[in-house]
């Protein structure tokens, strides 16, 4: 199942986020954790995660760092600060409202039509 | 033969060309993308083919570049200090204005330097000042640079090492009467600087055609560097109105303000409004209607009639001219100029029509063709002079100048000659001069490190 496009861009800064406050990662292995995840359901084009990274650090909630790997390869890691913490909690709640108000809406027309 | 390391090269440089992704998001896609082949080819791939794989998952140059010119602030030049409810923005100018106000203090604060060494009276200490304000105007740019591009650090320190020699060599070299020498190195600096500074704003190359040494990087720094400098002119002419102001005002209610003004606001004021014209032109470069074709275009015409004029005057009385050592100066400083000019319209020639051929590259030509003859008659006379009085520092320093200038003259007068005749393109024009400037960059170096030894510092 592919999620919308839209659905992608709305879901891809929690996840980064939560995959972030575990642990610092780089663009290709956040890349490669989400794959593992979803079991590669959610598959994004690897360009567009950089731009969302960039806007994330520019928010303020994730920041960089360059480290040169054991491979010799300089990779640009990311951690997440304080603020990318509550921003998480937020975005987890927004999520979770939502998830709430289809279940309710679920839920109460199931009674209805077990009314008719 | 299928060569990845070429392959990622050519992949990075196309990138760098067709967008505005800086330095530092390109060297961090070029590892994802090794490090997608890496993956691919312990799948048993072969290089050929996991590296095709690779960059089609990276994603097309188009999209990539549309999502960076979103994450970044090139487009956001226009919410420069207006409070802005773009969260991102406010947060990437607010950041990088408090580094420019960093940058531009320290500039200022490298200016009171010679004050340490006890030499901090501006006036009778102008030649100290003068010998060193190339390294305080530029070392703070440099050093924006390398924050704004995330340049690697090693390399940039590397390139730094430049800007060490030269203050070691303008301070350290002895200097003895009629002190010509120290002059020389004084007017020449600026040009060794600027062409390091070439490294800064472009990036390290990682292949001939790449970073500082891509004809496109350097074309834009010439704008760059020319746009700075009218936005520099610009911000000095507010702060001497601010300076008037000062002293004005401050004499009213009796108090002298001049030891601070010259102490205190003038030089930091000077050396600090560099930065922050290097700052605001590279807030707005993808502003369209930039400064640099009006300009060109106003000024081509004038300076081809200026030119003449020269000419004309030289012939009704050539001895004369000659006799006077002023006019030869006056000859380079014109020429100087319109090898600027011409530089300035290459760069402000756009992309798009830069196959046509338009009334303003005619008129390039002509102002090249006179340029031309008025540099054989500045060479003349120097040569004059030279057999006359011998060999000396200054001689030499516009011997060598005048003979580059013809040099570089002649090669762009001939490519727009080709330029015309359609056998040739504008782009090989371009080529050309943006290699030439390594020989600018040379020239200067020996006049800077090499013309005090031998002419024993005279």
């Amino acid at each position: 199942m592919d999620l919308s496009k839209d659905l992608v861009a709305a879901s891809a800064t929690p996840i980064i986020l939560a995959i972030l406050k575990n642990r610092p990662s780089y663009g290709y292995a956040i890349i490669r954790k989400v794959q593992e995840i979803s079991k590669n359901e959610i598959a994004w084009t690897d360009g567009m995660l950089y731009p969302v990274l960039h806007r994330l650090e520019a928010s303020g909630f994730i920041s960089s760092f360059w480290r040169t790997s054991e491979n010799g390869r300089r990779r640009k890691y990311y951690e997440i600060t304080n603020a990318g913490i509550e921003e998480l909690l937020l975005l987890k709640r927004q999520w979770e409202m939502v998830r709430q108000a289809l279940l309710t809406l679920e839920k109460e027309y199931e009674g209805e039509s077990q009314d008719v | 033969m299928f060569d990845l390391e070429t392959q990622i090269r050519d992949w990075k440089h196309h990138l760098q060309e067709h967008s505005s992704i800086g330095y530092g998001d390109l060297e961090e896609l070029e590892s994802h993308l090794r490090d997608s082949i890496d993956e691919l080819v312990a799948t048993q791939l072969n290089n050929e083919e996991a590296f095709l794989i690779a960059v089609k998952r990276l994603g097309d140059v188009d999209s990539i570049q549309r999502e960076f010119a979103k994450a970044s602030t090139e487009d956001m030049w226009r919410q420069l200090f207006i409070p802005t409810d773009n969260r991102l923005a406010t947060h990437m100018n607010t950041r990088e204005l408090l580094v420019v106000i960093v940058l531009t203090l320290f500039a200022g604060l490298l200016g009171k330097v010679p004050s340490l060494f006890g030499y901090g009276d501006f006036e009778a200490h102008g030649a100290i000042y003068a010998r060193n304000a190339a390294i305080f105007a530029f070392l703070p740019i440099a050093l924006y640079f390398v924050w704004k591009r995330s340049l690697p650090v090693m390399k940039s320190i590397v390139a730094l090492i430049p800007f060490l020699i030269a203050s070691l060599v303008v301070n350290l070299y002895p200097s003895f009467e009629p002190h010509h020498t120290a002059m020389l190195s004084a007017i020449h600096l600026p040009i060794v600087l600027l062409y390091t500074l070439l490294y800064f704003y472009s990036g390290p190359a990682t292949g001939k055609e790449s970073g500082w040494r891509s004809p496109h990087n350097r074309l834009n720094f010439i704008r760059f560097a020319g746009e700075s400098f009218i936005f520099a002119v610009l911000i000095g002419l507010g702060g001497v109105v601010l300076i008037l102001l000062t002293m004005g005002t401050f004499e009213l209610v009796g108090i002298d303000a001049s030891p601070f003004i010259q102490n205190w606001m003038a030089p930091m004021g000077f050396f600090g409004l560099f930065t922050i014209a290097a700052y605001l032109v590279e807030q707005k470069k993808s502003l369209i209607e930039s400064i640099a074709p009006v300009l060109s275009r106003i000024f081509t015409p004038l300076f081809f009639l200026v030119l003449m004029g020269l000419l004309i005057a030289f012939a009704s009385n050539p001895q004369d001219a000659y006799e006077n050592r002023m006019l030869l100066i006056w000859f380079d400083v014109v020429l100087a100029l319109v090898l600027a000019l011409t530089l300035y319209s290459m760069s402000a020639k756009d992309q798009v029509s830069a196959s046509t051929r338009t009334i303003w590259d005619a008129f390039t030509f002509a102002l090249l063709i006179a340029a031309i003859l008025v540099d054989l008659i500045a060479l003349a006379g120097i040569v004059i002079r030279v057999s006359n009085y011998g060999f000396t520092a200054n001689k030499s320093a516009a011997l060598g100048e005048n003979i580059i200038l013809l040099v570089n003259l002649v090669l762009l007068a001939s490519g727009y000659m080709k330029f015309f005749r359609r056998t040739s393109s504008f782009q090989s024009i371009v080529r050309m001069q943006t290699r030439f400037l390594d020989v600018y960059a040379v020239w200067a170096t020996v006049v800077v490190m090499l013309f005090p030894l031998v002419f024993s510092f005279t």
